[in-house]
């Protein structure tokens, strides 16, 4: 009887020793991923996923996560929500991973983030999801994060330059998605803060043979500038009716119409007053390192929408999970705003750089990361901001007016917000 | 280890179970009354906005998100779904066949495009968040959570599955099988083909609705992305490879083709390196497409198939 008791309490306390080692250093460590591997985004994704390859790689040639090797378990969301987050409660629930990357669809992440990784407290971190609601309206708890900066970084440039450039009064027409819904919200966020005013709004669908009934509304409220939010072959019939009503040269554009289709379009001649915006390839020898062991690795260019992002999502994530005390959601989510620190050792991308990094967090230093995309810093959102660029016409080209660089950002970031 | 893999199936189970609901609402239209419905997700789709409009936590920038209780939210979608197929079965329920699906096919489309543009009442492609999980302060992990909500889906399937079950073997089920096997004959009879196949139609439909409306409820999200006509060809292959016509093949095959889904994206996962993900989601897409055309070889009637039906005088 005793025995068997002494037994029971031998073999329970044994259990329990090991569930506890199993908590602090369970190898290989586990990061999930979801990423639409077939269906109407497979096309981008291949890169994605090769990116996302790149840098399990990197982190375990560097080191791993806490001693151990880290074990990458992908899964395809099929552009599907109802598989995506079928994926993400596997990989939380049975592979037991503290943090997972993805995904691209917003309305997939989505439904991740409101029934898995928020009840979960599992931290997420996306490559390529930029609605922008996900982070602002604290429907993530603090655990969802994306390393792609949303278009509020362009947004705000926009609205910095034509107050600048001494423009009070705007018109915008904007394309009814929600890129462009979501350009002028945060550029009418903006502009109130920095002295500017919005005329009148007036969004448009795209694939129309004329745009004049739009234009013409937008002329009515007189405005001294006009911001055009859309793509470029829409665009070039907008600008043609908007010049030809008599409307301003003060023209604002967004990324899009940074493209010899639009100057061409329009005629070279008649956009010399245009100015417009886009998010600055950050260069330097951490970005050049990135690209380099893409290239080698992969025999191919590392451009394309998401390949810098996705690296960056998995470096910061295994970063954070070396900085955090243990592997649980809630202290990997604090170690991610710990991976870019104001005045820690600058650390790059690639594994020798990753090894350095391990070695100053080991010895409790600060370290501050410089990823495929510049600097990684999130605001209180969970959100990235980067550098932006003015760009303009000269002589029938486009040219680079000037950059703004990512410090600047951060500081109008600061100024618009506060 | 052990908690996490029943976690899992549990959450896997609920979802089955709103799947579940879609095809026994295909089954009444399709296997007893010879609706070729492939639109099912626009009803799914008015059930879900309906309840997630109504139920929201109150936002500025939406005309909707009304913050009301969830069982409301529940009987609403249900009647908003009722009218909109009983208006879109007034204009279509006539078309026979093929004809009938293209319609619908279409309908369910445009009501998706109108979740993507409407955007003050829908969110528009950024879609509705916060939408209240029923008890959710009292089941306040995930795993208890969704334990709760199995009970509920599985105490709903069961009402809905008896209820069905009552009224197709009443004199109003025989009619729909009736028109399903000869409408000529059963409008010979004397019986209103036309009207019967409506009811047949809205009801079926509601059901959609339920399920859209238990779908947001559980997920707490909904946005256009939701309702791809993928979800419409899935519920058939449920119903076809569970068994028209039997209201518990519905159900199998529900659970039957959401496991192949699932288990084939694990199974990829543990047999493929990461290095070949890419490779390895395609062959679960060819491992579904062979899964499924197995079944139907092997049952060509699905898993379970119609019970035959004879007289109770038959042997007298």
């Amino acid at each position: 009887m005793h025995v068997t008791i002494r037994i029971a309490v031998a073999l329970a306390s044994g259990l329990l020793a090991f569930g506890e080692a199993a908590a602090q250093a369970a190898c290989p460590v586990k990061i999930g991923g979801v990423l639409p591997l077939t269906g109407s985004m497979a096309p981008i994704t291949k890169k994605i996923a090769q990116s996302a390859e790149l840098a399990i790689e990197h982190i375990n040639q560097g080191g791993g996560v806490k001693g151990c090797p880290v074990q990458f378990i992908l899964r395809d969301d099929q552009g599907q929500p109802t598989v995506g987050v079928d994926a993400a409660k596997y990989l939380v629930e049975v592979e037991r991973v503290p943090a997972f990357t993805g995904t691209i669809s917003s309305g997939v992440t989505g439904p991740i983030i409101a029934s898995v990784t928020a009840p979960s407290k599992v931290v997420q971190i996306t490559c390529c999801s930029t609605a922008s609601p996900f982070t602002l309206d604290g429907r993530s708890g603090g655990y969802f994060f994306r390393t792609i900066p949303t278009s509020k970084t362009q947004a705000y440039a926009t609205a910095s330059e034509t107050t600048k450039r001494g423009l009070k009064k705007t018109a915008i027409i904007y394309v009814n998605t929600d890129f462009g819904t979501d350009m002028l919200r945060f550029y009418k966020a903006a502009v109130g803060k920095l002295g500017g005013e919005v005329a009148i709004e007036v969004p448009y669908n795209d694939n129309q043979p004329s745009y004049r009934a739009e234009v013409s509304k937008a002329l009515a409220a007189k405005p001294e500038s006009l911001l055009l939010i859309g793509f470029p072959k829409d665009a070039v019939t907008i600008v043609r009716e908007w010049l030809s009503l008599g409307g301003t040269k003060n023209i604002a554009l967004n990324n899009s119409m940074r493209t010899m289709d639009f100057v061409n379009g329009v005629g070279a001649k008649f956009v010399e007053d245009f100015f417009g915006m886009d998010n600055a390839q950050v260069a330097g020898p951490h970005v050049d390192a990135f690209n380099k062991a893409f290239e080698d690795k992969f025999k191919t260019d590392s451009k394309g929408p998401g390949v810098h992002t996705q690296y960056d999502a998995l470096m910061v994530m295994a970063l954070a999970m070396n900085i955090a005390k243990d592997l649980t959601g809630p202290s990997i989510k604090d170690a991610v705003r710990r991976v870019h620190v104001a005045g820690g050792a600058p650390v790059g991308t690639g594994p020798a750089e990753y090894k350095k990094a391990l070695e100053l967090i080991r010895a409790g230093k600060p370290i501050k990361y410089f990823g495929a995309t510049g600097p990684i810093e999130f605001d209180a959102n969970g959100d990235v901001t980067g550098p932006a660029l003015v760009w303009k016409v000269k002589d029938g080209q486009i040219v680079t007016d000037r950059v703004i660089t990512i410090e600047e950002m951060q500081a109008l970031f600061k100024r618009i917000e506060n | 280890m052990l908690t996490g893999v029943f976690s899992y199936l549990v959450f896997f189970a609920c979802i089955v179970l709103i799947l579940g609901i879609l095809t026994l609402g295909l089954n009444l239209q399709w296997g007893f009354t010879g609706l070729f419905n492939a639109g099912i997700v626009g009803f799914y789709a008015i059930g879900a906005y309906t309840h997630a409009i109504l139920t929201a936590a109150p936002q500025p920038q939406y005309l909707g998100n009304f913050g009301l209780p969830w069982l409301v939210g529940i009987v609403a979608a249900m009647a908003a779904t009722a009218f909109a197929a009983w208006l879109i079965g007034l204009l279509t329920i006539r078309l026979r066949g093929d004809y009938l699906a293209i319609a619908t096919f279409g309908i369910a489309v445009s009501i998706q495009l109108v979740a993507l543009n409407w955007e003050p009442l829908t969110g528009g492609s950024q879609g509705l968040s916060r939408i209240p999980k029923p008890l959710a302060g009292v089941f306040d992990t995930p795993l208890s959570f969704n334990l709760w909500f199995l009970c509920l889906l599985a105490a709903l399937v069961a009402a809905v599955y008896a209820a069905l079950e009552r009224i197709l073997r009443s004199p109003w089920g025989r009619v729909l099988k009736a028109i399903r096997e000869d409408e000529t004959a059963a409008v010979a009879l004397g019986k209103s083909a036309r009207g019967f196949r409506l009811e047949a139609f809205v009801l079926g439909s509601t059901l959609m609705g339920l399920a859209g409306a238990l779908y947001v409820s559980f997920i707490g999200f909904v946005s256009p992305f939701d309702f791809l006509p993928i979800l419409t060809f899935q519920v058939w292959a449920m119903l076809i490879a569970g068994g028209s016509g039997n209201n518990r093949g519905a159900l199998i095959g529900a659970l039957l083709v959401w496991t192949i889904w699932s288990a084939s994206g694990i199974a990829v996962t543990k047999l493929v390196p990461p290095s070949h993900a890419a490779q390895g989601a395609a062959i679960q897409v060819i491992l579904i497409g062979l899964l499924l055309i197995l079944v139907l070889l092997y049952r060509p009637r699905g898993l379970i198939g119609e019970a035959a039906v004879v007289s109770r005088h038959a042997d007298d």
